[in-house]
């Protein structure tokens, strides 16, 4: 792998460490009465010994930024696509855990202030708040319309393009998976800060309109992603454009919804938490996991921003949690995945009916009766990927170049010559193999 | 109006439910017409099943201080005059266990005059 592709991937996820710590800096600044987690009253947001915590939180959080930069700079001496993808993979998990554990460690502290200091709202028992006027306020769903253009737009290059089916089918599934998120993964409750009706519905109505405009600029974003994949197709660098221009604006739009509602919870409830105030801290295991056994739903709202997470005592909340831990944890295993790929070696053979290239079990094959001609190729062309592996020990799949159009591959491209098969319905067939020669024993017995 | 749902209290939740509403009803702080939430709404702000919220408005109904109306609404209303005879019962046993408990009329009394005013001095 080149410095520049190393320095591509890094350009693309080490803003999160500045975003992170943003995030997690603004946990410092009470919303709906919540500080790091903790519910406090209006008197103990200014109180010395919270301000001291919060300043060492700070601190924390500055620290865990400059170390993962730190662990970040040895993969750049890294070789090969998987060593450096098992680190890079591996690394981006990490970033965004560590922030985790000066946040951990600041609402324990926290919470233990505020027994101490006697902060704490509950009279006996922790009770479920509900406000009745505000409950009464219909909310209003998207209708499922707006997504329908995205939708359209993203079945546009199945019509034209069948090869890809599959890519284009997958893509164009996103728009009402998108509003299947927006409809079911929303809790309809209102923010419940405190008695003040008018100030819980003017929260609720901000969340609930954010959470519609987040999964409608996801949509209308990702179907025009979709055309804008089908129409630049083929060459590389607009393509890589409009993938850095799609996830920039997916990402900078969702940023600036999740910073802005959670500016206007701190706006809202700036003077809250004199008289009464809603206090669920109980239910909240460190601040951030919700365990409710009360509570019959699955989703619940987070706590501050416009997220969403789930009850876990339920028991189909712990699956999902657990599913996600899972999916997290095995992530680095595509690295090891690709490493495996990158050693294991590319094959050709010919057997009685057909002739069949061979990589880590993955196989392309071309009947013998139906190949017109072969030819021996000693230098490879330029060819761009269009599906498969793109690796420098192998590259196999689809793909495709201006002089031959649509090209299948199975070659190492260390190791030349090349078998240019032609079939007799005009597929192009790049065949190669990881041993010296064999490309041309294989070419003489055809 | 705020409702406050022990989960841990031996009182079933759909009867602190009514409790509640009748409570916010006597006090003004709920008034006649005013829209309540749907048993479906009720059911998820409160995060109960759709069986307790609705079982709580039927109570309610049956007790005449909230209505129904043809779009599947809930609105608060007042019961007609005179108390029910459920709740002139209700009071004889609660007047019983006052006796019982060792208080003499005039001390119920002023009991039953303090907690009045309590209610008006809320409203």
């Amino acid at each position: 792998m080149t410095a520049f592709w190393k320095f591509i991937l890094w350009a693309m996820i080490i803003w999160l460490l500045p975003l992170l710590n943003m995030y997690f800096k603004s946990e410092c600044k009470p919303k709906k009465n919540i500080i790091v987690g903790v519910t406090l009253p209006y008197n103990a947001h200014d109180d010395a010994a919270v301000l001291a915590l919060l300043e060492k939180y700070k601190r924390e959080l500055r620290l865990t930024c400059w170390i993962m930069l730190a662990a970040a700079v040895p993969s750049l001496l890294l070789r090969g696509h998987g060593t450096f993808m098992t680190y890079w993979i591996t690394w981006t998990i990490l970033a965004c855990l560590s922030f985790y554990i000066p946040y951990v460690r600041c609402n324990k502290a926290l919470r233990q202030l505020k027994e101490e200091r006697g902060w704490r709202r509950e009279e006996e028992a922790p009770r479920t708040v509900a406000d009745l006027k505000a409950a009464a306020e219909e909310m209003r769903w998207l209708s499922p319309w707006w997504f329908l253009p995205p939708f359209a737009a993203s079945l546009l290059p199945l019509l034209f393009d069948r090869t890809l089916w599959w890519l284009w089918a997958l893509n164009a599934a996103m728009a009402p998976v998108f509003y299947l998120c927006y409809r079911y993964l929303y809790r309809n409750r209102a923010e419940v800060v405190d008695a003040d009706s008018g100030r819980t519905m003017a929260l609720t109505r901000i969340r609930r309109y954010n959470w519609g405009k987040c999964w409608l600029i996801l949509a209308w974003a990702t179907g025009a992603f979709n055309v804008g994949m089908w129409l630049t197709l083929g060459h590389v660098w607009l393509c890589m454009a409009v993938v850095l221009l799609y996830g920039l604006t997916v990402c900078l739009a969702v940023i600036r919804i999740e910073f802005r509602v959670r500016r206007l919870q701190e706006k809202l409830t700036a003077d809250s938490g004199r008289g009464y105030y809603v206090d669920e801290d109980e239910r909240w295991i460190w601040g951030m996991l919700y365990y409710n056994p009360n509570d019959a739903r699955l989703m619940v709202n987070d706590r501050t921003g416009i997220g969403s997470t789930v009850n876990l005592a339920r028991r189909s909340g712990q699956t999902i949690m657990g599913l996600i831990l899972a999916v997290l944890l095995a992530c680095p295993l595509i690295g090891v995945w690709l490493m495996g790929m990158e050693r294991a070696p590319v094959e050709l053979e010919i057997t009685e009916t057909e002739l069949v290239g061979s990589h880590f079990g993955g196989r392309w094959s071309v009947p013998l009766e139906d190949i017109e001609s072969v030819e021996l190729m000693e230098k490879l062309p330029r060819l761009t990927r269009t599906a498969g592996t793109g690796l420098s020990s192998a590259c196999t799949g689809q793909f495709s170049n201006s002089e031959w159009g649509r090209v299948t591959l199975c070659i190492d491209p260390r190791t030349g010559p090349w078998l240019l098969v032609k079939a007799v319905d005009g597929t192009l067939y790049l065949f190669g193999a990881s041993e010296d020669g064999a490309a041309e024993k294989i070419a003489a017995k055809l | 109006m705020l409702l406050r749902l022990d989960f841990n209290s031996d009182i079933p939740i759909y009867q602190q439910l009514r409790n509640q509403i009748v409570s916010a009803v006597a006090a003004g702080e709920l008034r006649p017409g005013e829209r309540l939430p749907t048993v479906r709404a009720l059911a998820e702000e409160c995060g109960i099943n759709m069986m307790t919220a609705s079982k709580a408005y039927q109570l309610l109904k049956a007790e005449g201080y909230v209505a129904a109306n043809r779009r599947g609404g809930v609105m608060v209303r007042l019961p007609a005059g005179g108390a029910a005879p459920e709740t002139l019962e209700g009071l004889r046993l609660r007047l019983c266990e006052l006796r019982l408990a060792g208080l003499s009329r005039e001390e119920i009394l002023k009991l039953c005059g303090r907690l009045y005013d309590g209610e008006e001095a809320e409203r």
